[in-house]
């Protein structure tokens, strides 16, 4: 290697090398301080804590953050369930049905994929305040997964174009009919596609704000997100406790997403096409 | 009663037949055989009788069960498809049992049959394996045992054969065969392979553009191809095709001249044959293996081009100024012959091409041959 | 959101297609879950917001006074919301910039300057992608507090001066840490979606373009950038929309403020629903936001369907 190409090559790394340490330090930040007291918070902003404290952990978990966590989890599993049946069903129609009422269909899930949340907030609130819905954690999984179906939709159906049509015509021989084709056969097979668009939806569903804002007043029925939101006006000077809490609702994410980066990864260059 | 019978399928589109009226019968236990060059229909027919498709119009019937309308699983056919169609998720057991599961047969019965198929096709050793787990070969077992698991009274094959290798290939073609005869069943087989056809059938199906042109028995559509078509299918290497005229006619005497002018070929036919008239165009068919520097007839003097040696017989290319083909697979000029390995041609060596009186077939302008008055030789 | 394919509906390629007519009936069974869903929370609603916009009402009455285009036309003469907008257009402009820029060259490094690291750069790049945006919100918060924070306490110790109002209080800066946070949150998004481009153009197409000679700049001219043209699109029409429907980042650090110096048309709509009441006019100012992503959605279709 030429001198030159070996200054090319270090200046690179630095270049990402930078970004990476720029991108790790507020996680940095949020995971140290969550064990810091908050005096340590204020003097040692940067430095490790003196002694890992789990008091920031007790006090967020005690104002809420477990009924929280409780909540997140519930919605986000009802609702990435939903997500998965629902489209894998409608992609596999669009997938195989060449009837031309199927032009509509694809429209109408483009265009719900194209209308913003934000844009729709006041006749969703509407909507969901006049059916008694508010503060229902099980209403609020439906439109959690009515905003998840378009994309997860056209993912499935990239998926299922190439799905091999000799295996349903087999199944169809072997005395399937067309719901236990796609039951017996189709999605057992669509693993990759299934846990792209499950971690994909519920990573988004997890973290979900707006809808959450709107819908969850009462505290004991809120998530993470708009729960914690909803402490920081009570407990504004304890960022420890706050850290903690963010700590508490991002790692499982974190961990998720380590596991699973292929998936995560493959909906995304999928799509890209 | 035929076992299967085929009457008038018609199979569209929107704009585009696919099959224009197609009939066949074939009797129980007969390994018929379905070929042609892709695109053909043939595929589309094995589809339509499987019931993947649906016809546009024509019925199709089953031990004496008209099945054009019913779902494919009732019409008592089972499907061996190229890619094999193995699930994934599934071991070879299961693969071969679940038609019978999804019926709701009990355990023992589907176990049964799994046992008496694998032992069949001899891979009782791969029963627990996934699919992922066997080579092509014992894939294709699977999928064939699967179709027997399921006691079909017409077993359908889309050419299984084509995603092996050569060595296989010719392995399973043994194994099919003697299957067939195990077995007593009748079977529908589609393929492109031309080999396939004639070493497997009991009779062939000879399909183009979305028509029968010939069915009949190997030897019978080889000795006696009904069409140009057939003839240039039938036989590796293919038939010779020359270009002729009708330049002379008396009687039931044809005389035909090939290239310019000459040499003149005097060609009897039989009565009820609809001769050509003076001044058509027709095509004159030999079979390489027929054609030579000895026979009856001088057709023209040639020059030795490309020597392709096979091992037993060499494949000699002569190339014949003076003669021109039908065939837009071959080169003007250009004619194939059989030889003996023995017989030493070289390129650049002066031939004569000569055949025998009979050996020759006359094709008129729209493909259907023009039967001679001498009996057909056999061999 | 990138989009795959349209669906051939007409065309040759329903030769291999099983017959479908004893399932029309399941079939639209099938179809109805996620219909029903996209119906009733998303394609109703949108209409309702667009005929909402021509009424006034408030959250609680069911009375509609019909006012015709006047709720337009008090956007049109809204001082805010014209701020709200250019603000939008900021973040817009500035995400485009940092998100697809950054995105580019930390890919273009990626795919070909770096061998060792690749694997655990690319993973650490992208993981603010899967952090909910209150929480970087929340962590950015405290890093830029101005008692607190850290970032105070590092510029102090290098004997810098700090921003009176703090790093989000001051009208002047904090447009720019917002702009900041979201590359943070984004940059990896972005990277993901251009590498992915990269990988997809064959190396053969290198190797034929070093033999006629074409290296270095002349190659990424004429076989790297038109190979990457469609996603750079993509990633770019992705960051314009993600501009426009910004809320969640802005709601929390700065809620519009400081005095509605980082105002944008999500959270201008929110604060004139939901803490005023006025249904009406939020739902015109909905309305603005809902065509500008459809019409940067139908783009992006017609863009991806090209592709």
């Amino acid at each position: 290697m030429t001198l030159r190409s070996r200054t090319v090559a270090i200046g690179l790394h630095a270049v990402v090398s930078l970004w990476t340490l720029f991108v790790l330090l507020p996680v940095f930040v949020m995971v140290i301080s969550a064990f810091k007291s908050q005096a340590e918070l204020f003097t040692r902003p940067l430095a490790l804590p003196k002694q890992f404290s789990f008091a920031a952990f007790e006090r967020a978990w005690g104002i809420g953050i477990s009924g929280f966590l409780f909540n997140s989890l519930l919605v986000t599993a009802l609702s990435v369930t939903i997500i998965i049946f629902a489209s894998s069903l409608a992609a596999y129609i669009l997938a195989r049905s060449d009837r031309p009422v199927m032009r509509w269909v694809y429209v109408a899930i483009v265009a719900g994929f194209a209308v913003p949340l934000q844009s729709v907030m006041v006749p969703l609130y509407q909507l969901v305040s006049g059916a008694g819905l508010l503060n229902s954690r099980l209403a609020i999984a439906l439109p959690y997964a009515a905003y998840g179906i378009p994309f997860t939709t056209m993912l499935f159906y990239a998926f299922f174009l190439e799905f091999p049509r000799e295996l349903e015509e087999a199944a169809r021989l072997d005395g399937c009919g067309r719901l236990e084709v796609f039951f017996r056969i189709v999605l057992p097979l669509s693993g990759p596609a299934i846990a792209s668009g499950a971690i994909f939806q519920a990573v988004f569903n997890w973290n979900e704000f707006i809808l959450a804002l709107l819908m969850l007043t009462k505290s004991d029925v809120r998530t993470l997100p708009v729960g914690i939101y909803g402490l920081t006006g009570q407990y504004s000077a304890d960022w420890p406790a706050l850290m903690a809490g963010l700590s508490i609702a991002t790692l499982p994410l974190i961990v998720i997403f380590l596991l699973a980066q292929r998936h995560f990864v493959r909906s995304l260059a999928g799509l890209g096409k | 009663m035929s076992h299967l019978e085929v009457r008038d399928v018609v199979k569209r589109y929107g704009q585009l037949t696919v099959l224009s009226g197609v009939s066949f019968a074939a009797q129980r236990g007969e390994f018929v055989v379905m070929v042609g060059p892709s695109g053909c229909g043939k595929s589309t027919l094995l589809r339509s009788i499987a019931g993947l498709e649906e016809i546009s119009s024509g019925s199709v019937s089953i031990a004496g069960h008209d099945i054009t309308a019913a779902e494919p699983s009732d019409r008592g056919v089972a499907m061996v498809f190229q890619n094999y169609a193995l699930y994934p998720h599934m071991t070879v057991a299961q693969n071969m049992g679940f038609a019978l599961k999804v019926a709701r047969r009990p355990r023992s019965e589907i176990d049964a049959a799994v046992t008496r198929a694998a032992e069949i096709l001899r891979i009782t050793d791969h029963l627990g394996k996934y699919p992922k787990a066997l080579s092509g070969g014992q894939k294709q077992r699977v999928a064939i045992g699967r179709a027997i698991t399921r006691a079909p009274e017409v077993f359908l094959f889309d050419e299984p054969l084509s995603n092996l290798d050569a060595a296989l290939r010719s392995q399973m073609r043994i194994e099919l065969s003697r299957l067939h005869r195990e077995l007593g069943a009748t079977m529908l087989y589609v393929t492109h392979d031309q080999t396939e056809a004639m070493t497997m059938a009991d009779r062939i199906i000879v399909m183009n553009g979305g028509n029968i042109e010939q069915i009949g028995s190997p030897l019978d559509l080889y000795n006696r191809p009904a069409t140009r078509f057939v003839a240039g299918f039938i036989g590796s290497p293919r038939m010779n095709f020359i270009a002729a005229r009708v330049v002379r006619l008396s009687g039931r005497t044809v005389g035909l001249s090939l290239g310019e002018g000459r040499p003149l070929l005097d060609l009897e036919f039989a009565p009820g044959e609809t001769l050509p008239v003076l001044g058509d165009a027709v095509t004159l068919g030999i079979r390489p293996e027929a054609l030579g520097d000895g026979g009856e007839i001088h057709l023209a003097d040639a020059e030795v081009a490309v020597v392709e040696a096979l091992g037993r017989e060499t494949l000699v290319y002569s190339d014949a100024h003076t003669l021109r083909t039908t065939d837009s697979e071959s080169l003007d000029g250009y004619f194939a012959a059989l030889v003996p390995s023995q017989s030493d041609k070289r390129p650049g060596q002066r031939v004569s091409l000569r055949a025998d009186r009979s050996a020759f077939v006359v094709f008129a302008a729209d493909g259907a041959t023009l039967h001679d008055a001498s009996p057909v030789h056999h061999e | 959101m990138p989009l795959p394919p349209t669906p051939t509906i007409t065309g040759t390629s329903s030769a291999r297609r099983p017959a479908l007519t004893a399932g029309s009936l399941t079939a639209t069974a099938m179809m109805a879950p996620a219909l029903i869903l996209i119906g009733v929370f998303i394609l109703i609603p949108a209409v309702v917001a667009v005929i909402g916009s021509f009424f006034d009402f408030s959250m609680t009455s069911a009375n509609w006074t019909y006012v015709g285009g006047d709720n337009y036309r008090r956007a049109v003469t809204d001082p805010l919301f014209w701020l709200a907008i250019s603000n939008n257009v900021f973040i817009v402009v500035g995400s485009v910039i940092s998100q697809v820029g950054g995105g580019a060259i930390l890919a273009a490094i990626l795919d070909r300057g770096i061998r060792r690291g690749n694997v655990v750069y690319r993973t650490i790049i992208f993981m603010p992608v899967v952090i909910s945006s209150i929480a970087v919100a929340f962590v950015w918060m405290l890093i830029l507090d101005p008692n607190v924070g850290p970032l105070n306490a590092v510029v102090k110790a290098l004997g810098l001066p700090t921003p009176r109002l703090g790093w989000l209080g001051d009208p002047s800066i904090s447009l720019w840490m917002l702009l900041l946070i979201a590359a943070w949150q984004n940059v990896g998004f972005q990277m993901m979606l251009i590498l992915a481009g990269l990988q997809a153009i064959p190396r053969e197409h290198y190797e034929a373009a070093s033999l006629d000679g074409a290296r270095g700049l002349k190659a990424f001219w004429y076989i790297t950038l038109p190979g990457i043209r469609n996603v750079l699109v993509l990633a770019t029409l992705i960051t314009v929309i993600g501009g426009f429907k910004v809320f969640d980042l802005v709601f929390v650090t700065t809620g519009g403020g400081p005095a509605n110096a980082t105002q944008v048309l999500g959270t201008y709509t929110y604060t004139q629903a939901f803490a005023f009441g006025n249904m009406g006019y939020a739902n015109a100012m909905a309305v603005v936001l809902l065509v500008t992503a459809v019409l940067l959605g139908w783009l992006q279709v017609r863009l991806s369907r090209r592709a």
